[in-house]
């Protein structure tokens, strides 16, 4: 309750008037009407198949069971395979973490560029790559795969990690490129007087600054990649492909009887990860947005 | 501490030409400050003395060594910037010796140059701090010792006390001052402001559009401006500007003039100097400072230059030890500075004094000084 120390006394009046409990209703509407699908996968999740078949869709579970989450886990079957997500998920972690760190740290060094050692044309550079941001998926995909193949890396792990890198580019520039507009070339400057070179004040000043806008760029790379299907599914073959894809399989698979809460458990486990980076980095997502108005 | 010498330097960005055929030359001690408008090229020249610039033309020579090719680094200079420039992420001991880190320079050779600065500056309780800790006042005082802490050839500083609030800029312009007494190196200071330049300056440069106007003295400059940009730039309130003609009474040169009721107004002039019979006639402009001008009633009267004329006063400002009183000549509204005792009162008829060995005469043309 900090914004009470903010608030001068007096200037609110005592009690809840009536217009406020109206705005708390509607509010509270939104509140469930945002929940209720979150709601409905827990709670299939945690159900038993026959539950699922006699109870409504919002009743909880008669008897909570987790045998579906452990299913999904290691004993869905992903096409013929039946080994679960387990390895998908390992197989999006090793796409995700090192594409996120290689397009962020790229981002950086040309952001660092583009506003702190500009050079005959660098503003044609930064538009091209703006241009970048806006190329849909759908575009690249055949001259991609021409591109893998020919070095060698088409349907592997390191394949798609080239793939998101060479996309994310264009976007983490951007973050990092309006960031470090706003830090003053006298910093530059003087740190140049001081002896530093390019690498020096790239490592001791500019990243040290860039903790707000780092956070953001590993936060929106990290959802891009992990959540990424399209590239995922026409890059990758059979045990090399991220959780997306493998989600897609289990919930498309056509043979017997719809196991809804699998489906569900396997879901939540796909999007668990974005999930918990936003809760922990949320914070830092929402100052770092800003932060650019702050001056450095 | 080291001479510097700014030979005919020329920089143009295309077509335009912003610094025009510079040449300055300062010897070892000197603190030579950097005055003009805003867009005159006095920051764009402090770069390139500092090597964060390149020049199209010319030469920057300091202790006798042409450094165009040589990178900021090995200049052996020192900067502070106008937004200080500190870096945020490092304390106050991070950012002094960041340039001796870089340079792996021994510990114990930091540590001890660190604190004589430190002690210099008085910040050592500020040495854990950082950037955004600290006012206005501690951030440059930081920025200052981060340039006195390397002991460089040359001092360059960028408008340094700009963001300063008044009371607080008056108290570093005595400390800067003070420094460079105690230290005796040599100085380049860049300011718009005028009164910067006049304390603290052993020679000013004033510029106007990449050009230098004058190069000299503080007190030359006030004295004796070269043309009537300078004479309007450096003085508060500024030198009055009085259109006038030459004319000759029998051998005696006088100015005439209008007074705001369309009178004439003919002052004598007091031992004129030769180059003027030369202009008798025509149209030039006067340059009177405001303190030229007097209170007859307040004058002591031995002084021979002296001359007399009665005016309607305007607007009177007192500002404490004087007041300042605007009169009309020639359509110009005049500032005269008068001691406080002065009994000057709008709308009253002023009896003023004016000391016309003070006068200094510029072409009404070209405005350069006669």
């Amino acid at each position: 309750m900090t914004e009470a120390r903010f608030s001068l006394e007096g200037t609110r009046k005592p009690g809840i008037t009536a217009g406020r409990w109206v705005l708390f209703f509607i509010l509270g509407i939104f509140v469930l009407y945002f929940l209720t699908p979150l709601y409905v996968m827990i709670v299939t999740s945690l159900k038993t198949l026959d539950d699922i078949r006699v109870g409504s869709m919002m009743s909880p579970p008669s008897e909570v069971t987790f045998a579906p989450w452990i299913k999904a886990w290691n004993g869905a079957c992903v096409g013929v395979q039946c080994e679960g997500l387990n390895g998908y998920f390992w197989n999006s972690v090793k796409i995700a973490v090192p594409a996120v760190l290689i397009s962020t740290l790229l981002g950086a060094v040309n952001g660092y560029v583009l506003t702190k050692w500009r050079f005959r044309g660098s503003e044609v550079v930064f538009a091209l790559m703006l241009f970048g941001c806006f190329i849909p998926f759908q575009v690249v995909l055949m001259p991609m795969a021409q591109t893998l193949g020919f070095l060698g890396l088409a349907g592997t792990i390191p394949g798609l990690v080239l793939v998101h890198v060479v996309y994310g580019i264009g976007f983490t520039t951007l973050f990092f490129r309006n960031y470090y507009i706003t830090i003053p070339d006298e910093l530059i400057k003087a740190a140049t007087i001081d002896g530093a070179g390019f690498l020096t004040i790239f490592w001791s000043i500019m990243l040290p600054l860039s903790i707000p806008i780092i956070v953001v760029t590993v936060i929106w790379q990290f959802t891009q990649i992990w959540n990424d299907f399209l590239f995922g599914v026409s890059f990758s073959a059979g045990g090399g492909q991220p959780i997306t894809v493998a989600l897609n399989n289990i919930v498309n698979s056509s043979t017997g009887v719809k196991e809804y809460n699998l489906d569900m458990a396997s879901a939540i486990i796909a999007g668990l990860p974005t999930l918990l980076v936003y809760v922990f980095a949320g914070r830092y997502f929402i100052r770092g947005l800003t932060a650019g108005s702050v001056k450095g | 501490m080291a001479s510097l010498e700014i030979r005919n330097v020329v920089k143009r960005f295309g077509a335009v030409e912003v610094l025009k055929n510079i040449n300055i030359d300062i010897q070892d001690g000197e603190f030579l400050v950097l005055v003009g408008p805003s867009g005159c090229g006095k920051s764009t020249l402090l770069n390139i003395v500092a090597g964060l610039e390149s020049m199209t033309e010319g030469q920057i020579i300091i202790d006798e060594k042409a450094v165009n090719d040589v990178h900021p680094k090995d200049r052996d200079i020192a900067m502070v910037f106008q937004s200080y420039a500190l870096y945020p992420n490092m304390t106050v001991r991070g950012n002094i010796t960041f340039g001796m880190r870089v340079r792996k320079i021994p510990a114990d050779q930091i540590e001890s140059a660190l604190n004589r600065v430190a002690d210099l500056l008085q910040i050592t309780p500020l040495l854990d701090r950082k950037p955004g800790q600290l006012s206005g006042g501690q951030r440059q005082r930081v920025a200052m010792g981060r340039a006195l802490v390397r002991d460089p050839k040359i001092f360059l500083f960028d408008e340094p006390l700009s963001n300063l609030d008044a009371k607080l800029r008056v108290e570093m312009r005595t400390e800067i001052k003070k420094l460079h007494h105690r230290l005796g190196s040599t100085i380049v200071y860049v300011t718009h402001d005028q009164i910067e330049a006049m304390t603290l300056a052993t020679r000013i440069a004033v510029m106007k559009d990449g050009v230098v106007q004058q190069f000299d003295t503080p007190q030359a400059i006030y004295d004796q401006p070269a043309n009537t940009f300078v004479a309007g730039f450096m003085g508060s309130p500024a030198m009055n500007l009085i259109s006038a003609t030459l004319v000759d009474e029998n051998g005696a040169l006088h100015v005439e003039t209008n007074s705001n009721k369309g009178e004439t107004l003919k002052l004598k002039l007091h031992h004129p100097q030769q180059s003027l019979r030369g202009h008798v006639g025509e149209n030039l402009i006067i340059g009177l400072r405001p303190e030229a001008f007097g209170d007859q009633e307040l004058a002591s009267g031995d002084n021979p230059a002296v001359r007399h004329f009665t005016c309607l006063v305007d607007v009177t400002e007192p500002t404490g030890p004087d007041t300042l009183t605007m009169f009309n000549i020639a359509g110009i509204e005049v500032t005269a500075r008068m001691h406080s005792g002065s009994d000057m009162r709008p709308g009253i008829q002023g009896r003023f004094s004016v000391d016309m060995a003070r006068a200094v005469f510029f072409d009404a043309d070209s405005g350069n000084r006669i």
